[in-house]
Formats: structure tokens, sequence, C-alpha cells
């Protein structure tokens, strides 16, 4: 990441206030960097003004492959690559072979969506997040605004959070 | 240009050595010379030396035998050789082929050719080829219980005999010619030589009677195939009175029905016990033993009325169907037969006297052809004891017999035998009487001997050895004649002269003598036509009539034992035969155990405890039963059939001195020894005790190793069809007797009829079965076959507790119910006298296989030709086909029988090098955790295949058979191709293709008396049963 | 946001705020290990050494150690499976489920339960390898894995392998559900971890919560992850039981053979689930001092789906023999009577009172809102439901179509011990899992304080 990077970080308790606090800033054409809070705050999204993930198209396309993948491998299997007769049954029926292409399916949309949310949100056991204010994950939400990115001034910034329910205003530089 | 730079291999090179120049365009320069070897040259030593490796102490290959079939006699690995050969022990007789793999016999099969035995086997004849492998057999002879050289023996032998004054041969019955002409050669050396014969399970009272009624002593030749009634007295006929396999053979012609043949014999069998005959069985009374006498009297007044003869003093009333029986016996005049198993010569001479009014003889008995199967002498038998015991006799040779064991005067012999000075036991094992003989001389094992046999007068067989001695053994023709003085003695060849003799003129028809003598080994059997002396019945009926007055008694309160002689062991001779014990008593289906059969009304008396939940598995109490002066301590079966106040105890446990097998898993010895009970009455030997006996409960808890814990069919039509003759030929012969309907929404149809898939053409074979369950006497034979072809396991006493035998084949047996459908719980209940109905069943090869369907790895599939294949190297064992398989056919590996010091008991074919020996290479020996089950015997449909394929011919009709079906005496069971309209099956089954069937391979059967067991479920099984048809006027007779 | 009625009661007592939530939920995992658990763990690691012995036994004789015979090839062990599977479903039941139906009160019991349904499925899945006769083959070849045999591959009409991929789907599944949930909780104890100083500590939860920042943007997928999660488990959760039920349905034994299996196993196997859940939490509940989290409101409520679901399952009881009668099949008809006059008459009506009978008692809310009722009887459901399997499997098989192999089953000391080995490992899993990891969902927790903790006085 870069270095030299000065923040203002805004604390707040209370997630209501803060949902208030990020459309009033936003409004004053301030850009926030991100907001951390200790569990999902509904509508901070919205707010914040992100765009709706694409995870569930992923898993989608991981589940279609799963079907596919299970379906022709039975039927060829035990239809086309080695034949048997079992129980006076056709070689390849579509019934027995549902059980197996729908686990199949599941298994491998989950899995794929899963790995998918890990890898697109840069998350890595060995990796150390960048913290603002490490009670983010206790019972305090923070937001941070880079300075770098407004062309407001460090006090105004400051004052403007305070304005809008910040319980503390402090500064981080990376 | 290339460099072609050239490098020296060496100086020799550079020196144009010979040898080099020699070699140069040889590359391998220094290879062996190629001697003309070829693959097949290498099979053939490799397979001489399997053989050699496999015949320990075999000196050099079979001599002078000829195959069977056109095979060379020389060992080719992987394909069998067939020898003609006879089966012999004590009196019991079978002609058999012995199949033979890298010179190893490991399979028996009836010989068609004989005329005697017709093919027929039994189980002891299947499960005798182990008997060649017992781990216990004397592998060299003795003295005084130390090894020692035949030179020895054979000197101190022939010394001691020259000073012998008085010299005894002991042995059973004797049928071959040519070792009683070795006994004369030894008789003519020692004169004061006798030769004396007595049988465990004796028919003395037979001979003595036919010697009052004929003049001469004999036993004649009964044809139950010629009788239409047929009258048994407690003969127990079809299991082990005289000679079974060749009644059961002629039984099954007259018990078979069909649209052709609507007519079959009727069968009356008055028994204490339920024996395998009364169980076949169309009208079954139980009586006493003490009534036995009176009973075939009564029978004699009954018929004598109508014959406008004097009745006798002896009689006695309210005996079931015996009218009946009489009045029948009447209608059938000459083609109906007699017969009693008591062995009271008085009684014998009125069972004459009746089959003399009903003119029998010349029609359905033969006294020109003589059976010579029992010619024991009870009287010169014990004569014999007493001499023993009064210190005359000094030299006694035992030869086929252990008297010490199976002997009522056993235990008087035994301490005799002390005093004798010289004693030798020929026997190949160890037993009761050779454990107390100075001397042991082992005989061959049967498989391994030269010799010949005349079971039925003019009828002869060869027993050719189809493997070369194992041990260090000695036959004891041989024996007699060296210590008779004669040199260089060589049995073979004295049979051989014998037989040019004696035959090559008469029935010669114009061949050498040496394609004579081939002839005679290639079929086994050789039948001469002879005189045959008229015999005339004259003998004083009244005399036995008085005498049966006097020692039978019509009523009596008090308990009776009958001693007989089991199906399974037999007389204990091969009690070290695992075979046999877990070949399940085709009654009470029990195995490994000795019990005192008891009726359920005696046993409730005696507060033996049947309301304990698991009595139904085998829990019972011991009895101490007190026989005049001998005690018994035994276990109860209760056994529903057993007539009221009598108890039946088998001959042939209680063996002291037998292999491991036999002494059980305990190592104690396998129940008690019952031939101390036998008595003696009128001179010959009585198989049953009516007097001076208690009868007491014990607490002691036994358990009983059943394979079948439930005895009724719980009135399930879908498993066991039957009905009545009349009902047969009344009936509509359009449709089976029986055809299960499946409702849909809209109709009612065949429930074979309806299939949720097209199935699979088989194009080229369908092999399929039909088993007959009226003319299958539920002997189990096919049982011991199976378990012999197929390498099966026997698993021992407590793992057939826990219900986990291994039988491919099983028969099940039900016992009919007095309770109305729907009454589960009395359903449950066998009748107090119940009909017996046996079922084999095995695989059914279902067209729709259950078990294939749920294997998640597909080890169970089924084959082009409508087998249901079980794969073994890829079962993992989930069991979940054995779970699915409606008729529970499948067996599972729960241990590792094989190679397993826990299983060396009960399974020495596969937990003994010697024992191993017998196994057939062609089936694998199954693994720990892996699911089998009967194949079909796959391995006989390849070779069949194969062959057929090598003469580049399609298969022949009956050259592919499955073990079961071979054995089969009375061909109840029938394989064969459904897919040839010409084989046996389909012309049995009737059978045409289903075109209304949603599956084409399932065949349709137009016999009116063809079902499949369970149809209803629509598995669509390959085996198809001919419902069981009684003889009776009612359904359930009174 | 999420509407909250006020007639609703608190799921969260005692005036809790965000923070107490972090504090209280994460004090068991930082502090030492209680006495009382220490000693409970001791006695479930000895019951799993003993199991341990038993399965080694086994595997070294072969599975006639086991009281199975010819005619009953399936007993304690595939009777156990099932019984842990049912259990096993529950957590994915309330994760999922109650997502989807927006249930908060789920919130502070789904993550124990999602814990117990993966150590449930664990157990359960050790049934099918040992009773395999040839475990060592069997564990791969139940898998369509290329082979140098050839074209050697699995039979997919079997039940049997529909199992192998039900259950280790479901496993896996909920596997990745319950971590993605504990992420951010591990980020909760490293946060504190670096304030405690804890260098070690932090440095571990940091890797197990793979660098969670808590950032608005990962909160957003990380909600979208979950939902999609729950709407795949729905199905598969069902699907489970439907499956294992087919090994049943499809065969043709009578009391097998039977068309309502699905939905029965599937109410059942939420019935048991419940209890298990229900006997879990009231000992975790009191052990780490968590009434205001798991409150008897919760208990309530899961009590009321107990009564459901037992009435759904004594329903199916009554439609099969209504359907044996009415389907005419001797066999059928016999198979049915058995069970309740056959020699297996204790365990069936041992089922009928267990399942039937007790849950009943739910309907006085007394008993429904009293802890010891409500731990007795989530008891004696769960030894119900195993006599059901029980009754299903033996009473079914020891008498079929054919008399002549009618047989009985004796249980050896074996089948026991494989029992008590699942057992042992479960709690022994059970109780590492209490102690290192937060047993209460602190986010979602967190997310519904504000409109459902009871406020201070």
């Amino acid at each position: 990441m870069e270095h030299n990077k000065n923040y203002v970080v805004g604390i707040f308790s209370d997630e209501d206030v803060l949902l208030d606090a990020v459309g009033s800033i936003r409004d004053k054409g301030v850009k926030i960097e991100e907001v951390y809070s200790p569990f999902p705050v509904h509508g901070l999204d919205e707010a914040l003004g992100y765009r709706r993930t694409r995870l569930p198209i992923a898993a989608f396309m991981f589940g279609l492959t799963g079907t596919c993948l299970a379906l022709f491998t039975q039927i060829w299997m035990l239809g086309y690559d080695w034949p048997m007769i079992i129980g006076g049954k056709n070689h390849a029926s579509l019934p027995p072979f549902i059980p197996v292409t729908f686990e199949f399916t599941v298994l491998l949309a989950s899995w794929g969506m899963a790995i998918t949310f890990i890898i697109v949100s840069d998350m890595k056991p060995y990796k150390w997040p960048r913290q603002f204010d490490n009670r983010s994950t206790d019972d305090k939400h923070v937001m941070a605004i880079d300075l770098a990115t407004n062309k407001l001034s460090k006090q105004e910034l400051a004052q403007l959070l305070k304005d809008n329910g910040a319980t503390e205003v402090n500064e981080k530089n990376f | 240009m290339s460099n072609n730079k050239t490098y020296w291999k060496g100086l020799p090179e550079l020196k144009n050595d010979a040898t080099v120049i020699k070699n140069a365009s040889n590359e391998f320069g220094d290879a062996p010379e190629d001697n003309g070897h070829s693959r097949r040259d290498f099979l053939k030593m490799m397979g001489f030396s399997v053989a050699a490796v496999s015949l320990a102490a075999c000196e050099a290959p079979i001599r002078k035998a000829i195959p069977y079939v056109n095979k060379p006699a020389d060992v080719d690995p992987g394909i069998p050789n067939y020898y003609a050969s006879t089966y012999i022990n004590g009196g019991d007789y079978c002609s058999i082929v012995v199949k033979t793999r890298e010179g190893r016999p490991i399979k028996v099969e009836g010989n068609i050719l004989s005329k005697v035995t017709q093919g027929g086997t039994s189980a002891q004849v299947e499960a005798s080829v182990l008997s060649l492998y017992d781990n216990s057999r004397l592998r060299a002879p003795y003295i005084a219980g130390a090894k020692a050289k035949w030179e020895t023996v054979d000197a101190q032998i022939i010394e001691k005999l020259g000073a012998a004054k008085e010299v005894r041969i002991v042995s059973n019955t004797l049928l071959s010619p040519s070792t009683k002409a070795a006994i004369d050669a030894f008789k003519a050396k020692y004169s004061s030589t006798q030769h004396i014969q007595y049988d465990p399970s004796s028919s003395y009272g037979i001979w003595k009677a036919n010697q009052q009624s004929f003049g001469t002593g004999f036993i004649p030749s009964y044809d139950f195939s010629k009788a239409m009634t047929i009258v048994s007295v407690a003969a127990d006929f079809l299991g082990t009175w005289v000679a079974p396999i060749i009644f059961t053979k002629q039984y099954g012609v007259n018990r078979t029905v069909s649209v052709a043949k609507p007519e079959m014999s009727r069968h009356y069998q008055f028994e204490s016990i339920l024996s395998l005959t009364g169980a076949n069985a169309d009208y079954r009374t139980p009586i006493k033993p003490s009534q036995e006498g009176l009973i075939v009297a009564q029978l004699y007044n009954l018929i004598a009325a109508k014959a406008g003869q004097a009745a006798l003093s002896a009689s006695i009333d309210q005996v079931a169907n015996l009218e009946d029986a009489a009045n029948e016996l009447w209608e059938n005049r000459g083609k109906s037969v007699v017969v009693a198993g008591s062995n009271d010569p008085a009684v014998q001479v009125i069972v004459n006297a009746i089959n003399n009014m009903l003119g029998n003889y010349g029609s359905t008995i033969d006294t020109s052809k003589p059976m010579n199967f029992r010619q024991g002498n009870d009287e010169a038998m014990d004569a014999f004891i007493a001499d023993v015991e009064g210190g005359k006799v000094d030299a006694i040779i035992f030869y086929n017999s252990n008297p010490v064991y199976d002997h009522p005067k056993g235990a008087k012999l035994a301490a005799a035998l002390k005093n004798v000075s010289l004693s030798i036991s020929t026997a190949s094992t160890e037993d009761e009487t050779s454990a107390l003989c100075g001397f042991k001389a082992p005989d061959h094992h049967y498989l391994e001997s030269w010799n010949d046999f005349e079971p039925v007068k003019g009828s002869y067989s060869i027993s050719q050895p189809s493997i070369s001695k194992i041990f260090s053994t000695r036959q004891v023709q041989e024996s007699l004649m060296l210590w008779a003085g004669q040199e260089n003695v060589e049995y073979f060849s004295f049979v051989k002269q014998n037989w040019t003799n004696w035959f090559h003129a008469s029935s010669g028809n114009g061949m050498d003598q040496q394609s004579f003598w081939d002839k005679c080994l290639y079929d086994g059997v050789l039948d001469v036509t002879g005189q045959s002396v008229p015999v005339t019945f004259n003998s004083d009926v009244a005399a036995a009539g008085s005498w049966i007055a006097t020692n039978y008694k019509a009523t009596g309160t008090d308990f009776e034992v009958v001693i007989y002689e089991p199906c399974g062991v037999g007389t204990g001779a091969m009690a070290n035969n695992p075979l046999l014990q877990e070949l399940p008593d085709p009654i009470t289906k029990a195995v490994w155990d000795h019990y005192v059969t008891i009726s359920v009304k005696d046993a409730t008396d005696k507060g033996i405890d049947m309301k304990h939940e698991e009595f139904a598995e085998g829990r019972t109490q011991i009895m101490t039963i007190k026989v005049n002066d001998q005690t018994v301590n035994i276990p109860a079966l209760v056994q529903p059939g057993q007539a009221q106040g009598t108890l039946g105890i088998a001959l042939g446990y209680g063996r002291t001195k037998v292999g491991k097998v036999g002494m059980g898993m305990d190592g104690n010895g396998i129940g008690v020894n019952a031939f101390a009970l036998v008595g003696s009455l009128n001179n010959a030997l009585n198989y049953s005790a009516t007097t001076g006996i208690t009868v007491e409960k014990t607490t002691d808890i036994f358990r009983l190793a059943q394979t079948q814990i439930h005895h009724t069919s719980m009135n399930r039509p879908n498993v066991i069809q039957e009905e009545t003759l009349t009902a047969f030929k009344e009936r509509d012969k359009s449709k089976g007797p029986y055809n299960p309907k499946v409702t849909k929404w809209d109709e009612k149809l065949d429930a074979s009829a309806l299939s949720m898939w097209k199935g699979h053409t088989y194009n080229d074979h369908h092999w399929g079965m039909a088993i007959d369950m009226n003319s299958c006497t539920g002997c189990g034979a096919c049982v011991v076959a199976c378990n012999v072809e197929n390498n099966v396991a026997i698993v021992g006493k407590d793992e057939v507790i826990r219900r986990r035998e291994m039988h491919w084949l099983r028969i099940d047996r039900y016992y009919s119910s007095d309770a109305q459908a729907g009454d589960y719980a009395g359903l449950e209940k066998a009748s107090e006298n119940p009909q017996v109905i046996f079922q084999p069943m095995l695989c059914q090869h279902c067209n729709n296989a259950p078990c294939e369907t749920v294997c998640p790895v597909a080890a169970t599939t089924h084959s082009t030709e409508g087998l249901n294949q079980m794969t073994y190297n890829r079962c993992i064992g989930t069991r979940y086909c054995a779970n699915n398989c409606p008729y529970k056919v499948r067996r599972f590996n729960w241990f590792k029988y094989h190679d397993n010091q826990q299983f060396l008991q009960s399974n020495p074919s596969m937990n003994t090098d010697l024992g191993r020996m017998v196994l057939n290479p062609d089936v694998t020996v199954r693994s720990r955790g892996v699911m089998e089950k009967c194949s079909f015997c796959a391995q006989r449909i390849q070779l069949g295949k194969l062959n057929a394929k090598k003469e580049r011919r399609p298969v022949k009709e009956g050259e592919i058979n499955t073990a079961c079906a071979a054995a089969c005496t009375t061909g109840a069971i029938v394989f064969g191709d459904m897919n040839n309209p010409a084989s046996a099956i389909s012309k049995l089954l009737e059978i045409t293709k289903d075109e209304h069937g949603a599956a084409p391979t399932d065949k349709k059967a137009g016999n009116p008396r063809a079902y499949r067991v369970l149809e209803d479920i629509g598995v669509k099984p390959n085996i198809y049963y001919l419902n069981k048809i009684r003889n009776t006027k009612a359904a359930k007779p009174a | 946001m999420q509407a909250s009625s006020s007639v609703r009661e608190y799921l969260v007592t005692g005036g809790k705020t965000v923070g107490d939530v972090s504090e209280d939920i994460c004090r068991q995992v930082e502090g030492k290990p209680t006495t009382l658990w220490i000693v409970s763990f001791a006695i479930s690691a000895v019951v799993l050494a003993f199991g341990f012995y038993c399965g080694c036994y086994l595997l070294w004789n072969g599975v006639g150690v086991w009281g199975l015979n010819k005619t009953v090839g399936w007993a304690w062990d595939i009777t156990n499976f099932v019984w842990w599977v049912g259990i096993g479903h529950a957590g994915t039941l309330i994760s999922a489920i109650l997502l989807l139906f927006r249930q908060r009160w789920r919130m502070s019991i789904n993550r124990a339960a999602e814990a117990m349904t993966i150590f449930a499925v664990i157990c359960a899945a050790s049934f099918p390898l040992m009773h395999m006769g040839r475990l060592w083959l069997g564990f791969y070849w139940c898998l369509p894995l290329p082979n140098t045999w050839g074209s050697l591959w699995v039979n997919f009409n079997s039940p049997l392998l529909w199992d192998v991929f039900a259950i280790s789907t479901y496993f896996s599944v909920s596997l990745v559900f319950w971590y993605i949930g504990l992420i951010p909780d591990f980020a909760v104890i490293r946060d504190r971890a670096v304030r405690m100083g804890n260098k070690t500590r932090a440095w571990i939860y940091n890797s197990l919560s793979f660098g969670w920042d808590g950032g608005a943007k990962t909160w957003m997928r990380y909600e979208s992850v979950a939902l999609i999660l729950a709407g795949l488990s729905t199905p598969l959760v069902l699907s489970v039981h439907t499956i294992v039920s087919m090994d049943f349905a499809t065969s043709v034994i009578p009391g097998w053979h039977t068309t309502i299996f699905p939905p029965y196993f599937v109410s059942g196997a939420i019935f048991s689930g419940f209890a298990m859940v229900l006997t879990l939490l009231l000992v975790t509940r009191k052990t780490f001092k968590l009434e205001d989290y798991i409150t008897i409101y919760h208990i309530e409520l899961m009590n009321i789906v107990i009564i459901v679901t037992g009435s759904i399952v004594g329903i199916a009881y009554i439609t099969e023999f209504f359907i044996a009668w009415y389907g005419q099949v001797p066999a059928e008809q016999y198979a049915f009577l058995n069970r309740m006059g056959g020699p297996y008459w204790w365990a069936y009506w041992c089922m009928m009172t267990c399942n039937v009978v007790s849950p009943q008692l739910f309907w006085f809310k007394k008993i429904r809102t009293s802890l010891s009722a409500t731990f007795v009887l989530s008891i004696i459901v769960n030894i119900g439901m195993w006599f059901e399997r029980f009754v299903i499997i033996v009473t079914s098989l020891h008498r079929d179509y054919l008399p002549s192999s009618w047989s009985m089953f004796h249980p050896t000391i074996f089948d026991i011990g494989e029992y008590l080995f699942t057992f042992g490992f479960f709690f022994c899993a059970f109780l590492l899992f209490a102690k290192f990891f937060p047993v209460i969902n602190m986010a979602e927790v967190k997310s519904i304080i504000k409109a459902t903790s009871e406020k201070k006085h």
C-alpha cells in the first residue's frame, strides 16, 4: 500500500447515527474511503453508493457447471464407456442420476462461491488488515476519509464528522 | 558420407578368432540350444511337477488308469480328468466318477452307466472326497503305538500268526469278490481263520427272515419304481435303510407328476421319529416302537381277510390309516411293496408273508437278484465277542470296521482285546478299535485303492485309484496275501486276473483280454446275466405271529427310545468329515450336534423351557436318559411329528478316538455313543428300547446350532405351492398353480407382465433351473456337492449359532400348521404330526435382481446369459445386496475363514496343507469381507462353452450341468439353456417366450405345476419350482 | 433494516450493549478452561479411546465381531448412521431455513448448532465406513475415480452411492457455511488480543479470520454469500435425509419398501436434531453463563418446533400402518404387525412412547418453558429416534419374505463400542469447539442488540 497517506478517522458508536452521517457527509461531496463496522449495518452499502456484488452470478455459473459435469459423467460412464446390465434397468436412465447431479451442483456452487468471495475480498490467512481503529470489530463504527482525495482540510473534515455525531475524531497516517 | 568406424569387441575380434567369426551373425552367441521344447511341453512339465508336489509320497504316476472320457492319462494343468470308480463305506456303495485336477481328486459324481445306482449319489458319497485328505489319516504302520516299517510289521505279524491257534477277520459287509478271494487265500494258510461280518446298522433280521421264508438267507432287490402303493413300517428307505441311493432313485420315478402322467404312488409311513422317508410320505402315522410288530401283524390280518387266509394271534386296533393302506395294497396287488425297518426276524417274516399275499415277489421284489449291502450276521458277531472274552481267540484282524465304537458290545470287546496276543487294525485313520490294537497296518483310502464289488448279484463294479497313495499305507488285500506268505503280491493284477477269469469268457463279447479290462475300467461297471434260482415262500407265519403277540404291546405309557442312523454322519465312520457335520439334518436342520428328539407334549410335560425367547434359537436343556444299565446326558430337541412317549437318539456321535473335526469345537467330542443303547431281540440287534427307561430333565442349558430356527411357511402362497393329486387332475392346466396379479389404476395384470424397463435380451444362452418339489426328498446331497464344487467355507458350530452358515444352496424345510391364515402367532407353531415340504433355495438369478441395483461399486451385475454374477475382487462388503435379497441367499465372509487357525477345527480344507488339496482350482477361495453366493457353477458353464468353442460347435444339451443338479439322485433339479427349445429344461417347463411381458428375457413356463417363488414382487427369477403334489384325499389329513 | 414487533419477547436479556456481547462471548475463549470443562473432556476422551480400541479390533478381525448375521446384515451400524445424520440436520436447518425466514431468534443458537451438525455428520460417516467388509478398498472405490483397471466405474443406480455424494456434500457445505460465519468473530478475538498484547493469540486468530477487516464492502459481499449459502443449504438439508431414506425406500424388503420415507425421515431428522441442539445448548448455556443470549424464549420456540415435527413423525407412523392395511400385501402387513407384536415389540413401543407421546407434553407452557423438563425430554426424544431407526432396520430385516431365513439380532460389546466411539468423538470435538471458538455468532447478535435487547433499568 502507498505510504505517507493521511486519513481523518471518525468513530461512531451507533449504527443509525452512522448511516445519517454517511449520507450527509457524501452530500457535502466528501469522498469516504471506507466504513468499518463490527456487524453488517443494513443500508450502509447503498449509502456509500456501492454497486451490488456479482457473487450470485458466480455461484450460478459454478452450479451450472456442476450440473452438466455430473450428468455427463454418469451418462457417459454407465451408458457408453462400460454399459452393464444392472437389475434389468436401462444402461443410462435419468431418474437414478438426479440425486448425484443435485448434490454435485450444490457442492460446486457453494465451494466455488466461497472461494471466489475470499479471493475478491483479498483475504489471506497471513495478511494483516489495514486497521484505522481496532475497536471496529468490537463496538465502534469507523469511518475513514482520505485527505488526498478530498479538497476539504483536516480541520474541516474533523468538524464535519463531529457535526454528524462522531463520538471522536482521530488522525491516522500509514 | 557417414563415417563407419568399427570398434573391436576385444582382441579376439581383431585377431578374427574362429569363434568370433562363427558367432558374428549370432547376437546372443551363448544362448542355450533350442531342443524343441514348446510352451505346451513346459505346461506339461509344470503340470507334472504340480502333480508330483501335490502327491506327497507319490513315487510313480497312476498306472494303467484309463480316463473316463477320451483324454490322455497324463496330467494337463487346468484340464480335469475323470475316472470311473466306486465309493465304499462299510456296506454303503455307490458307483462314481472321480474328477481329478492336476492329479488330485477334487469331486465325485454318480456314474450314470451303473445299473445299480444309476448316477445317484448321497451326501456321504459327495463328502467322501474330503476324507481322502483327512489330517487324522495314519501316515505309516504302527507297532504298539510306535511308527514302524512295513517290513518289520509284516515280519512280526507273520511270526505271531504262525503261533496263533484261532484267527479272526472282522469286517463290515464285504462287497468285494476279489477281497473275499484274498481272504480265502489267507484262510488257506491259516486254517483256523474265520471271517466275521457285522453291520453297524444291521439288517440281519431281513436276512434271517428270508432264510426262514425261502430257505436261503439274503436281502432281495426292491423296486419302488414299480410300486403304486408303498407301505413302510419304520423303514427309512430314502435316508438310511439298506440302499437309500437306489431306493431314492426308484422312489422318484413314481413321485413326479405331469399332465402326460397325472399319476403318482401313494406312500404310507408308520414310524416313531420323523424320518426323511416319513417326511416324504403322503400319510404318516406316529407309532411307538413297541407297536411295530403288531402293526405289521394287523396289516397281515387285514390283507389275509381279503385273501381269505387265517388271521394271526397278534393284532392292534385304531391305528390311523392302516385300513386304508391295507385296502390300497390289495387294490394294487403286484404293484405295491411293504417294507419294515425292524430288525426282528419275526416281523420281517410277516412282511414277507404280506408281500407274498400281494404277489409282490417277482414284480416289486426280486429274490433272484439279492442285494449284498447288508451281510452282517449279528449272531456270529455275538459269538465272536463271546470267544474273545473267553480268551479263545488269539489273533484278530479288523478290516473296514470299528466294532469297539459301533457295536453294542464294543465295551466288552475293548476290555477283552487287551488279552488278545495279536490284534491288527487296518483302519486308515486312528479310531476306537485301532487305538487298542497292537498293530496298525493302515489301508488306502478308497480313492487310492484297486478293488471290485458286487453290490447286487450279477452287477459288478471296479474301483480304481484316481491318485497314487498319499501316505505310506497298503491295501489290506495285499497285506493279507503277504501275511499268507505269497511273494510280490500286487492286488491290482490280482483283481485284473480275477475279472479276466470270471467275466472275460462270458461278457467279453469278442474283445481281447486287455481291451475288455480297459472297457471295464472305462465304464467302471459290468453286468453279467446270471441264472436266477427260483425260490418259493414257505414259512411258519403263525409262529412269528405268536412271537409278536408276546413281545410287542399295543399300549404303553412309559417312554420308549428309538436309535436311528442320521443322514449326515451315518454310523460315525465319517464323523471327521466337516462337510457332513455341517450338513443340516434334513428334518431338524441341526448341525454339529447330537440330541434327543422329543415330542412337543412330552417336552412340555418334562418342563423343557420353551417359553424362553431364545428357545427358538436352539437354547434347550440337557436330558438324562437311563436305558437299562446305560445312562446318557443329551440335549433335547423338540420335534413335531415325533410319536408321543418316544425319544429318538442318533447313532454316529460320541466318537472318542477321531480327528479334530469329529472332536468338536471344545475338543471333547460331539454327543454320546448311542450304540451302547442298542439291545438285542430275537437274536438280532434291536434298534429300539421299549422297557426300563427313565427320562429326567436337568437344568443344564445347551445351545443347539440349527440353520433354520423358524419352521412353518406362515401360510405364504408366494413361497410354498402345494395341492392334492385330485385337485391337480381336476384343475385348469392352462395356468400355473400360482398367478399373482398386480393392480394398476385401471386393471389387474400378471405380476410377471409388469416391468418398468424393456430389459436386455439374452441372445445366445439363457441359463435357468427347474426344481421339482415333489421328487426332491430333501436328502441334502446337492448341498454337499455345492460345497465341494465351489469351495464353500465350513464355519463351525459357533458361527452357525450366530446364523452365519455359508451354504450357497440350502434346503428349506417347512412344517404345516393347524392355524388359520391371519393367526400369525398360531401359524408359527407346527402341527403335532405335520406335513413336511422341502424347498431347495439358492440364488434365483433374477432378471430384475434387486441386489444388483443397490451395490455402490457394481460388484454384482447381470451377465448376457441371465446369470447374476458376483465379482469378489470388486466387493467392498456393504452387505446392502444381502439385505435387499428377498430370498436371503447371499452369504458374507464375516471373518477370514481360510488360513485362520480360529477355523482350523471346522474348516480343514482351507486351513491345512493336506486339506487344501481338495479345493477346486477353478473357484476362488473368497477373502474376508466380501459377499458370495450361488454362481450357477459359472466355472462349469465356462468349461462347457470353451470345450464347444475348441471343437467349433454349439454347446450340446446336457454337456453343462451344475453340481447340485448332477448330484440330485431323483433328478429333481434340472439345469439348462432356456433359449434352446430342445433342452430338457425348456421341455420340462414348456418354455415359451413371453410376448405380452415387458421383458423379452422373461420366459413364460407353460407347465401347469411351474411357479416362481415371490413372483408377486416382480424380480423375475430364472429358477422355476414345480409345486408339491400330495397324493392325499384331503388337503390336510387327520 | 429488520422490523421487530414489540410483542416479541427480548432475544437478548440483561440490557446487553454491543460491547458486552464481545466481552461475554470472548471471555471463555480467552480465560482458562474451567474444572467442569476439563473433567467432561477427560471423560469424553476415555470413551473415545475405548471406542477407538473397538474400532481397531473390528478392522483387524472382521465385521463378524458385530452381532450381524446372514439375515440381518445391518443393525446398530446403520441405525447409528441414520441417527447421527438426523441429528446433523438441525444445525444447517436452523442457520439456513431460519435465515431465509428471517427468524432472528436463531442468531444466538445457530453457531453451536452448526458445529454440532459438523461433528454429528463426521460421526455418522464413520459408520458406513466401519461397516464395510473391506474399508481399505471401499473408502475410495465408492468414488468414480479414473483407475488402472480400465473402464471400472461405480454404480450410480445405488442409493448407497447417492449417500456418498449426499453426505460428503452436506458435510463440506455445512463446513463452509459454518466457517464463513466464524470469520468476523475470529477477528473480534484477534483485535481483543491485540489490545491485551497477546501476540500469539492475535496471530492465530488473525490467520483463522483470513485477515478480516470488516469494511462495508466486505460486509456486503459477506452477507450475500451467507444468503446464497443458506439458499443452497435449504434444499441440501432436505435432500440429505431424503436420500438416506432412499436406502430403504428403494429396496424390496417389506417395511423398507415405502414411499412415505423421504418426508417422514426429514421431519424425524429435524425432530431429533432440535432435541440434540437443546440438550447441548442447555449445558453450554449453564457452563458458559450465556443465559442472557440463550433465553427461555429461545428454548420455548425450539420446543414448539419439536411438538410440530414430533407430531408429523407420529402421523407418519400411523400412515405406514394404514397403507400396510390398505395395500393388502401380506408380507407388508406381517412386517408391521411383527413390529408391534413380534420379538422386537419392546423396541417399537419404546419408539412410540418416546417419539409420539412424550413431545406432546410440550403443549403445556409450564413444561416447554421449564429447563429441566426440556432437558429430560430432549434426551428422551433422541432415545426414541434411535429406536425408530432400529425398528425400521432390524425388525424389517429379521423377518422378511422367506420364513426359513428368519432370525434374530443380538448386539455384541463391539456394536456398543463403535457407538461409544462416536459419542466420545462428538463430545471431545464439541468441548474443544466451545472452548476455543466463539459459541455465539457475535456479529449477528450485535446487529440485533439495538432492536431486541432489553433496555437497562
